[in-house]
């Protein structure tokens, strides 16, 4: 079954035009996950409309790559340069990245391929000035309007940072690690699995959160 | 997995005008009535006929040249007029702006949304969080949003509390999900479409005539919420609770980073109401305008649309460029 209909490889093409910098999905799969088949059939999909835009697939069995790139849940997907030997960046989809968070992967393929994090100037100063790696886990559903504009904050402080692992996690998918952090609502950022971040929020108020997270400390 | 839209709704490709007005009330429908007349391809992202300040209004009796009559009639006569001259109006919600090569790009609900100018106009029906216990428990059963949120509560009790088509349409949603949503609606139940499904629906149990008082709950999520109603105050045991209601804050938060508010919540324009950033211009209750009237916000829409289309031709030179 084809996931893309004529449609949405219009809506792709338009969205990201061309790349100037080939882009590498690397998708992690293991047998009887009904959401990796999905994401493969999609990921597929688009390297077949997005010209320099190719897929790398990893098993389970490939013990290396998965722990190189931090992979603990299935499907994980990691969007970097095509050239650069992974992991490049600490990018990663968990889950099926459809329904809104479409717009999170094509936005993810677009930045990383232009090498553009379009940060603010205080959020820059402050990834350029920590030593700590950071985690942004970014709950999200599939439903919901909001959550890209999260999950993209999010993924460009990874590709701003090497330090930062930005995570962008269906709540749905993953129901135990999502009552774990107690999620009800979406979207939902854990920062260092630490302080949670409640809702859709502009550059300035994460910043703060960061920085009452590190004053908290470990 | 399968079965699920890679995409959720939204047009099939981003679409592309000269100017994306954010906001149909009067000023975002004047500006396009206005824009439109100047051969503009204008579209407008809305999120419906009752979701500002004046389509939640009753009879406005001083709007010029029109009779007393209901403030969404009054909208909606504004859109007509509008959509007459090519204006198109499209019904959803903006969550971001990002400039582009040439332009803009206005991220909504319905996708990507791209023009030369944006005119905001988004009103000032924004609101912080003011009943006891909904800031602690936001995001632990307290949500605005029931097609993002839902599925956490799937077979348990939430309330809904509201009086828009919108708070409405989620709560018919909710009741698919929930066991039973207790319907808390401020004044007497509305008459739109989708509040006479609602009423009748086996797992809603509307409670007109009363305002949510209180949240209640702990770490672990919402426990109930206390009314007041005509028989007094009550408890009502709820999972979670999806608010709908109006406050009077700008509505500024789909345009940061790019364009921030001032101190006081709201946007600052100069003269012919263009922002700090070239092309974006703001008009309506959006600003800190001292006199909140709907023919003031109309005026300010008119001027808005006049000056945006002289920036855009003044750019791009003759009109058949511009086109």
């Amino acid at each position: 079954m084809q996931i893309l209909e004529a449609a949405e490889r219009n809506y792709v093409r338009e969205r990201l035009g061309e790349l100037p910098r080939a882009v590498r999905l690397t998708l992690f799969t293991r047998d009887g996950c009904e959401a990796c088949q999905a994401s493969e059939q999609l990921a597929r999909e688009l390297t077949e409309v997005v010209p320099g835009l190719s897929l790398q697939l990893v098993g389970e069995e490939d013990r290396e790559l998965v722990q190189r790139y931090g992979i603990d849940k299935w499907p994980a997907l990691a969007v970097e340069p095509a050239e650069a030997a992974g992991p490049a960046n600490g990018i990663r989809f968990y889950g099926f990245p459809g329904g809104y968070e479409f717009d999170s992967l094509l936005e993810a393929v677009r930045r990383v391929s232009r090498g553009e994090p379009g940060l603010g100037s205080d959020l820059v100063q402050y990834l350029a000035g920590r030593v700590e790696p950071l985690r942004l886990q970014v709950f999200v559903t599939q439903t919901c309007p909001w959550c890209p504009r999260m999950v993209q904050l999010a993924h460009r402080m990874a590709l701003a940072s090497p330090r930062v692992r930005a995570e962008m996690i269906d709540a749905a998918e993953f129901p135990r690690l999502a009552a774990l952090y107690g999620v009800q609502g979406v979207p939902l950022t854990v920062i260092d699995g630490r302080v949670r971040v409640v809702g859709a929020v502009p550059e300035g108020r994460l910043l703060a959160e960061l920085l009452r997270a590190d004053r908290r400390g470990g | 997995v399968g079965t699920v839209a890679v995409r959720t709704g939204g047009p099939q490709a981003p679409i592309s005008a000269d100017v994306v007005i954010v906001g149909g009330g009067p000023a975002g429908s004047t500006a396009a009535l206005y824009a439109a007349r100047a051969d503009l391809q204008v579209v407008v992202v809305d999120r419906g006929l009752d979701a500002g300040a004046l389509g939640q209004t009753g009879i406005v009796a001083n709007f010029p040249g029109l009779p007393p009559m209901p403030g969404p009639e009054i909208v909606r006569a504004l859109r007509q007029q509008a959509e007459r001259f090519g204006a198109r109006f499209l019904t959803g919600q903006a969550l971001g702006l990002q400039p582009r090569e040439g332009g803009f790009s206005v991220l909504t609900s319905l996708g990507e949304l791209r023009a030369r100018g944006v005119i905001a106009a988004t009103g000032a029906t924004g609101r912080a969080p003011a009943v006891p216990g909904e800031a602690e428990l936001l995001g632990r059963g307290v949500s605005s949003c029931a097609t993002c949120d839902g599925p956490f509560f799937r077979g348990r009790r939430v309330a809904v509390v509201g009086r828009t088509e919108e708070a409405a349409e989620e709560a018919l949603l909710l009741a698919h999900l929930a066991e039973a949503v207790e319907l808390v609606v401020p004044g007497d139940l509305p008459v739109g479409p989708h509040w006479q499904a609602l009423v009748v629906h086996p797992r809603v149990r509307p409670h007109p005539r009363h305002s949510l008082k209180a949240i209640l709950g702990d770490g672990a999520g919402v426990r109930a919420v206390r009314l007041r109603g005509p028989g007094g105050e009550r408890e009502l045991p709820v999972h979670g609770v999806f608010l709908y209601l109006q406050g009077r804050r700008p509505v500024t938060d789909w345009l940061q980073p790019v364009l921030a508010p001032g101190p006081d919540g709201c946007l600052a324009v100069g003269p012919g109401y263009g922002t700090a950033v070239p092309g974006v211009f703001a008009v309506g209750d959006v600003l800190c305008t001292e006199v909140k009237q709907a023919v003031i916000a109309a005026a300010q829409g008119a001027e808005a649309a006049i000056q945006a289309e002289r920036w855009l031709r003044g750019r791009s030179g003759p009109r058949p460029d511009w086109r």
